[in-house]
């Protein structure tokens, strides 16, 4: 009967890791449904780890039930000594030393030189910096969206600008820091095509929640073709509503900040527009690429996104707004 | 006869204050193994290329043998001090020098155990790394 507690526990403890298995199904940002090389080794590592944890724990668990439930009497000195020395002193110091020496020679290859292309990540609060570098050494800028070919090591360099932040795409990779004044190394071979989430994984601000991006795996082949589009200049606005965008655009002085190449726009404060409608994501991963979100996110900055730096424009007409939010989902 | 109890008295205190120093030896030696091994590979891979990392995993190697060998002989020494074998007494809790003498030996070689294992899993790192990344 004394025994009830613990099976409830069991039981709970095993619905519980059901449940968290469970939640991790649809896997865009999760561990435990690795799309990369990298992603599948720290998994691997991660069963490792759990294994090594809980034959740790069972056995200790064995120890204590034998002692004071199955032969609660007093035991020979010597069994008793043997018994703290080997479980609590060898045992533990070989099983940690196994585990430490399996994980170490994984850390090298997680930081394996790139096979081609590098990109540049400089997280801003709170958004991402992006820029790749093709093997000529021309820079294409771009932000707040990662594109990776399949099958490729690419290389990510990783800077921040005035505080901490963690570059962290789970189904692809390992978690490093990114620190100001300081470059960081890591790379990434994804192995299937797909969209996965990244966040920041280091608390740095209001809106460190609400920074996020999306990664998004291609064939080499669909690689090629969107670097090189991305390359090129902003697409001219397409309808009369566009166009009127592009007025206010210039009107209300966002090319202070913002760059759009092709036309006068040249700002170096915040993200990079010129193939902003091409993205999958609005606002460093937390809205979609409608022009609804747009001219919400145009409108309401600062309440979408606490303490960033760019104001909201909230004194637009809904029109106005409307114009602004179809010239950007035009430039793809 | 005062005189004779006083010199034995200083006598062994000189004996207790050196094995009291003796029981910091171990986790002196792991610190500075551990200084040494860092403080080392940070100047290797920030100031010199690739080529000077094997040189620096050798000079590790043999930093942690040494390391392990020093510690290895303060902690038989202590051992010996502990005296298990002869009295099988685990405690020495008694306020006698013979009691204080084999207690130092006891804290002695379970510091000197520990040290040897952190130095171990200091040196892990040089030994399963090959590259400065």
């Amino acid at each position: 009967m004394r025994l009830i507690p613990s099976v409830t526990l069991l039981r709970s403890t095993a619905l519980l890791t059901g449940l968290s298995l469970l939640s991790a199904c649809e896997g865009r940002q999760s561990v435990l449904n690795p799309a990369g090389r990298d992603a599948q080794d720290v998994l691997g590592l991660i069963w490792v780890m759990f294994g090594g944890a809980a034959l740790l724990w069972f056995l200790l668990g064995a120890i204590f039930a034998y002692v004071t439930r199955v032969e609660p009497r007093e035991m020979p000195r010597r069994w008793g000594e043997a018994l703290i020395i080997g479980g609590g002193v060898i045992f533990p110091v070989i099983l940690l030393g196994a585990l430490l020496a399996y994980s170490l020679p994984m850390m090298a290859p997680q930081r394996a030189a790139e096979e081609g292309l590098k990109v540049h990540i400089t997280a801003e609060q709170w958004w991402w910096r992006v820029a790749y570098e093709l093997p000529d050494g021309r820079r294409i800028v771009s932000a707040n969206e990662l594109r990776l070919p399949v099958g490729r090591r690419t290389g990510l360099v990783l800077n921040a600008h005035k505080v901490i932040h963690a570059f962290w795409v789970p189904a692809l990779g390992g978690k490093v820091d990114m620190i100001p004044g300081r470059e960081t190394y890591l790379s990434f071979q994804p192995e299937e095509p797909g969209v996965y989430r990244g966040q920041c994984a280091e608390f740095c601000g209001a809106s460190h929640a609400l920074m996020a991006f999306e990664t998004v795996v291609m064939t080499p082949e669909d690689y090629a073709a969107w670097l090189e589009a991305e390359a090129a200049d902003a697409q001219k606005p397409a309808s009369a509503e566009a166009y009127r965008g592009a007025e206010v655009f210039a009107r209300e002085g966002c090319g202070a900040c913002h760059t759009v190449r092709g036309t006068s726009a040249a700002g170096q404060v915040g993200p990079d527009l010129t193939h902003v409608g091409s993205r999958k994501s609005l606002g460093a991963g937390i809205l979609q690429m409608t022009q609804d979100d747009l001219s919400r996110f145009v409108a309401h900055t600062e309440a979408i996104k606490p303490e960033v730096a760019m104001p909201s424009y909230d004194h637009l007409t809904l029109k106005d707004l409307r114009a602004l939010a179809a010239y950007l989902k035009g430039l793809t | 006869m005062s005189d004779i109890r006083d010199e034995q008295d200083a006598h062994e205190f000189r004996a207790e204050a050196l094995s009291l120093w003796r029981i910091t030896f171990g986790p002196l030696i792991w610190a500075l193994h551990f200084v040494c091994s860092y403080g080392a590979t940070a100047l290797v891979c920030a100031k010199a290329g690739a080529e000077a990392v094997p040189v620096l995993r050798m000079g590790i190697g043999i930093g942690t043998l040494l390391a392990l060998a020093l510690i290895f002989w303060f902690g038989l020494q202590a051992w010996r001090q502990w005296d298990l074998r002869r009295d099988r007494e685990w405690e020495n809790d008694a306020g006698t020098g013979e009691d204080r003498h084999q207690f130092l030996g006891h804290a002695g070689f379970l510091l000197a155990a520990i040290s040897f294992i952190g130095v171990v899993y200091v040196a892990l790192p040089a030994l399963f790394i090959g590259t400065c990344a």
